[in-house]
């Protein structure tokens, strides 16, 4: 797990790549690597990689990168961990490859020489590389199906660049500051910028399971390798026993861990009171690891009272044998990072906060990788908006039918809201909003509605971003399966490709990578979610509860009563009072006041980033 | 089998002006690739012009009416094309028209300030429907993604090409003598002299030339170019200089502005709104360093210290610094135009049809 970046001079008139601009690129990523950095320029001089390196696997300089092939026409820069890599390499060594090291980064530049740019298809894992083959003069950037690693890119006309962190690019200083409209109206919808967009016009994310090539006419459009509805759609075997989908459940599970648990270093895991990093941590003792490190957060406005999530933690690690860490977190704490909260904050988030936290107790205690439960919630159902969707979009439905009365009821229920009416602002879009799957969505996700951002944002500024995000088809691009979608796969597939990989993932990136912290997430893997049973299926044997009986021995009762009473955290109180608000209200509403309050760090113009 | 390209262009053959020679370089370099190009022009005569091989012209169509239906007719006659090419931003929605009617490709050239600023929303959606659009600038480029919904990658920059007979060479014997230019140094401007185009900044380089004589006692400005401000710029070059500082030369041939580029020290024109600027790379093929204006698409006709400086007019202590600066570095290293060179374009154009073509319709 590691920073890259990258610049290819690929138009003739262009001069060649800034050594210092890729310093500079470099340097602003110094935390993503401690463990080693290094810098690769062509021979002409027209492409330069630069890589920092946090040692995960094969420690030795052999596994320094940018890493060459062994005759030299092949570089490559890589962030990421490719848990086949073993299997892929047996198999590359059985049509003669011949290998010099134990990095999976070999594995992979000898793959694209066996397959070519089609090698990403065969990869379990978390990624994002530039691999420059010299013999075709083509850069080939790539990024995992889920996306767990970030990758951006920013191209002039004449000059590509790329790198892990959008900021990284800012600070190469060639790279334009101007606002993209479609980022910033995203983040005030959404709560975090909807890729491919960023809040920067000349930045753009590379997305998720995608490729791009960049040949001597500049960059080909992305191409898409894999599609999160399609991978839902394709899983069968409805009709399936209870019993026969608690146990592939339960193998997808421990597979999916037993890959993740590759590593030269110990492999921690984020333990909170809940079922998903439990069974986590379960799985790892049940598959033979000892003496795992759990690191649990803690608040101080918690303690001793039942919000408190350390005595059940600390339940559950003794039941699997774990060295338990619990790391307490109070306000002042949270007051004095912010400000490297925001500066490592990539993107505008309105999360990422508990992230920041746990990542930098991990580092406390020595810690460079870490299993979490992100991902649990996408894929086993375990968010209010598996009910929630479906229920409003059967219901509403009809109303659809009827010309203009949604709007006309958002007119008249956002007066009666403004002038005092205790209701969310947000609920007087129900009808004109609810009764399809991308409308029903946006509401249920959304921080602020289309209709509310003309009083945050210039209008000019709305009305273009919104043309070009166009929100609604945005999201229900997501729901291209190529065939019908159960509800719950629906609602699996909008989470997994909105909230989790624009919110969740990002977060864990930035607030992970800058406490120099590796975080691992068996729940979010192509190869895991193709091995679950269907949506419908996983709906019916109540998956968010049954993955407590995933590990032998399960998990204890005390954790599964907890799931069910919820989980707070003080951070969405912390948010609203730093964010200026002031009155008393939910977390929905802390939201809507700290995405203003991060929105006005400053980001986009010459003085932001 | 050939790609056939069907270009619906303002200027082409038979007409002078920096559109007209860029569609022609194109065209040349692309149908020197192997493409069949059917041109039909608003403008230009082809009497007595010889179109090179794999290029045909239409009779030039003015009228604003009849142009959209000889586009049509020519598409469905000579059809089918591959490619469907437009010249020019205001001719998009015929293009984008006639390229959906036939099924072809739709690639769109812009050059400048037309498309700098935002445009009616008929201009903006025929922009957004090209499958490849391409400018000669990264500044143009720049612009142009800040108002159309393109995806980036669709938008490619296709530089302006110098023509290879820009290059060092002698300067006539008594030509200095002659045209009675004394010891120098000598800066020169080339452009029209249009009150529409005074963004050129020939009246700053007048304002800086008598703190820059102190230096240079015989320094003498020679500007070459004609049009409807010639009184103008030449009172202001009175009043600003003084007399006999600036030397107004008129419409200058090409063989004869070779001279002139070769004969001078400085190229110095602070335009802030050139759409490419090629007259800088020109110059700079003649050897001759070039200090230019910060604004429009200058910047990648100057991209670096090895061919000159970009200077903003209106700062005149920084255009003076530039100008002596710059005197003081001698003549351009021929490698840095080179990329600039035809054989680069054709390539660069070449790669941009083979990519356009690949695409589905």
């Amino acid at each position: 797990m590691c920073g890259i970046a990258g610049l290819y001079a690929y138009l003739d008139v262009a001069p060649p790549v800034d050594r210092a601009e890729l310093a500079r690129m470099n340097a602003r990523m110094a935390p993503r690597g401690p463990d080693g950095s290094g810098d690769w320029f062509s021979a002409d001089g027209r492409v330069g990689f630069t890589h920092r390196r946090l040692a995960i696997i094969d420690l030795s300089e052999r596994g320094a990168q940018p890493m060459h092939s062994a005759d030299g026409s092949l570089t490559i820069t890589f962030n990421g961990e490719i848990y086949n890599y073993k299997e892929l390499k047996a198999g590359l060594e059985a049509k003669g490859h011949r290998f010099r090291s134990e990095s999976d980064t070999e594995v992979l530049l000898q793959l694209y020489a066996d397959r070519g740019p089609s090698m990403v298809e065969a990869l379990r894992g978390m990624f994002a590389f530039g691999l420059w083959d010299s013999r075709t003069r083509q850069l080939l950037l790539a990024r995992d199906p889920l996306g767990i690693k970030p990758l951006y890119y920013a191209d002039d006309g004449w000059t590509f660049r790329f790198a892990s962190q959008a900021k990284a690019l800012l600070a190469g200083g060639a790279v334009s500051r101007d606002p993209d409209p479609a980022g910033i109206v995203g983040f005030h919808l959404l709560g975090s910028v909807p890729e491919p967009f960023t809040v920067w016009r000349g930045i753009r994310s590379v997305p998720s399971g995608a490729t791009v090539i960049v040949d001597a006419a500049g960059p080909n459009a992305p191409q898409v390798y894999y599609s999160v509805a399609q991978s839902l759609g394709r899983r069968t075997g409805n009709g399936m026993k209870a019993e026969a989908a608690r146990q592939q459940m339960s193998a997808a599970v421990h597979d999916s861990v037993r890959h993740h648990l590759v590593a030269d270093v110990p492999v921690a895991v984020f333990l909170s009171a809940g079922l998903d990093s439990g069974a986590l941590l379960g799985t790892m003792a049940e598959l033979g690891v000892r003496d795992t490190l759990a690191v649990t957060l803690s608040f101080a406005e918690f303690r001793g009272d039942r919000h408190d999530e350390a005595p059940i933690a600390a339940e559950v690690a003794q039941r699997y044998g774990a060295r338990h860490v619990v790391r307490t977190v109070d306000r002042a704490e949270f007051e004095r990072d912010l400000p490297a909260i925001l500066d490592a904050m990539d993107l505008p988030t309105i999360d990422g906060i508990n992230t920041w936290f746990v990542a930098k107790a991990a580092r406390e205690a020595g810690i460079k990788v870490a299993l979490s439960g992100l991902g649990a919630d996408e894929c086993f159902g375990g968010y209010p908006s598996f009910k929630d969707v479906p229920r409003s979009v059967h219901l509403l439905r009809p109303f659809r039918f009827i010309p203009g009365l949604g709007g006309l009821v958002r007119r008249l229920m956002s007066s009666t809201i403004a002038s005092g009416a205790r209701l969310h602002p947000k609920s007087a879009g129900v009808l004109q909003y609810g009764g399809d799957w991308a409308g029903a969505y946006l509401l249920r996700r959304s921080v602020y509605m289309p209709w509310e951002l003309d009083h945050l944002l210039d209008p000019a500024l709305v009305e273009e971003g919104l043309r070009r995000l166009a929100p609604l088809s945005h999201i229900a691009n997501e729901l291209q399966a190529g065939r019908p979608l159960g509800d719950f796969d629906r609602v699996a597939a909008l989470e997994t490709s909105l909230y989790m990989r624009n919110q969740l993932l990002r977060d864990a990136d930035w607030a992970g990578m800058a406490n120099s912290i590796e975080i691992r997430v068996p729940y979010v893997d192509p190869f895991f979610l193709a091995a679950l049973p269907p949506g419908d299926v996983l709906a019916q044997i109540k998956a968010k509860e049954a993955v407590a009986d995933v590990p032998l021995p399960p998990l204890p009762d005390v954790s599964r009563n907890r799931a069910k009473t919820g989980f707070v955290t003080p951070v969405g109180r912390w948010m609203r009072e730093a964010s200026g608000a002031n009155e008393e209200v939910s977390f929905s509403n802390a939201s809507r006041a700290w995405a203003l309050r991060v929105w006005r760090a400053g980001w986009t113009g010459s003085a932001a980033a | 089998m050939a790609v056939r390209m069907l270009a619906l262009v303002s200027d082409c053959y038979g007409i002078g002006g920096g559109i007209a020679r860029y569609n022609q370089d194109l065209f040349e370099g692309l149908a020197a690739s192997g493409a069949d190009i059917v041109v039909l022009p608003r403008h230009g005569n082809l009497a007595g012009v010889a179109l090179p091989r794999g290029i045909r012209q239409e009779p030039a169509i003015f009228s604003r009416l009849r142009y959209p239906l000889a586009a049509l007719w020519l598409a469905w006659r000579k059809g089918p094309f591959d490619v469907v090419f437009c010249g020019h931003a205001y001719m998009a929605p015929i293009a984008w028209a006639v390229a959906r009617l036939s099924r072809a490709r739709y690639w769109l050239q812009t050059h400048g300030a037309e498309i700098w600023k935002t445009r009616p929303v008929l201009l903006r959606h025929a922009i957004e429907a090209a499958d490849l659009v391409t400018t000669v600038s990264r500044g143009t480029r720049h612009s142009l993604l800040g108002w159309v919904d393109l995806p980036p990658d669709r938008v490619r920059v296709l530089p302006d090409t110098v023509q290879d007979k820009f290059v060092p060479g002698p300067v006539p014997e008594g030509l200095r003598e002659r045209m009675a230019l004394g010891a120098g140094p000598i800066l020169l401007t080339v452009g029209r002299l249009s009150a529409g185009e005074r963004y050129k900044g020939h009246e700053e380089v007048f304002a800086a030339l008598p703190e820059l004589r102190k230096r240079f006692p015989t320094l003498v400005h020679l500007v070459a170019g004609s049009g409807d401000d010639r009184a103008h710029m030449e009172r202001r070059a009175r009043e600003l200089a003084g007399p006999d500082v600036v030397r107004f030369l008129g419409f200058v041939p090409e063989e004869e502005l070779l001279d002139l580029y070769r004969l001078a020290d400085l190229y110095v024109m602070p335009s802030t709104e050139e759409g490419f600027g090629i007259v800088y790379l020109e110059a700079a093929g003649c050897g001759l360093r070039v200090v230019g204006g910060i604004g429009g698409g200058s910047a990648d006709a100057v991209p670096n210290e090895k061919v000159g400086v970009l200077v903003d007019p209106s700062d005149e202590a920084a255009l003076i610094a530039a100008i002596v600066d710059q005197l003081g570095r001698g003549r351009v290293d021929p490698a840095a135009v080179e990329p600039y060179r035809r054989n680069h374009f054709t390539e660069a154009a070449r790669r941009l049809l083979v990519r356009l073509v690949a695409r589905g319709r």
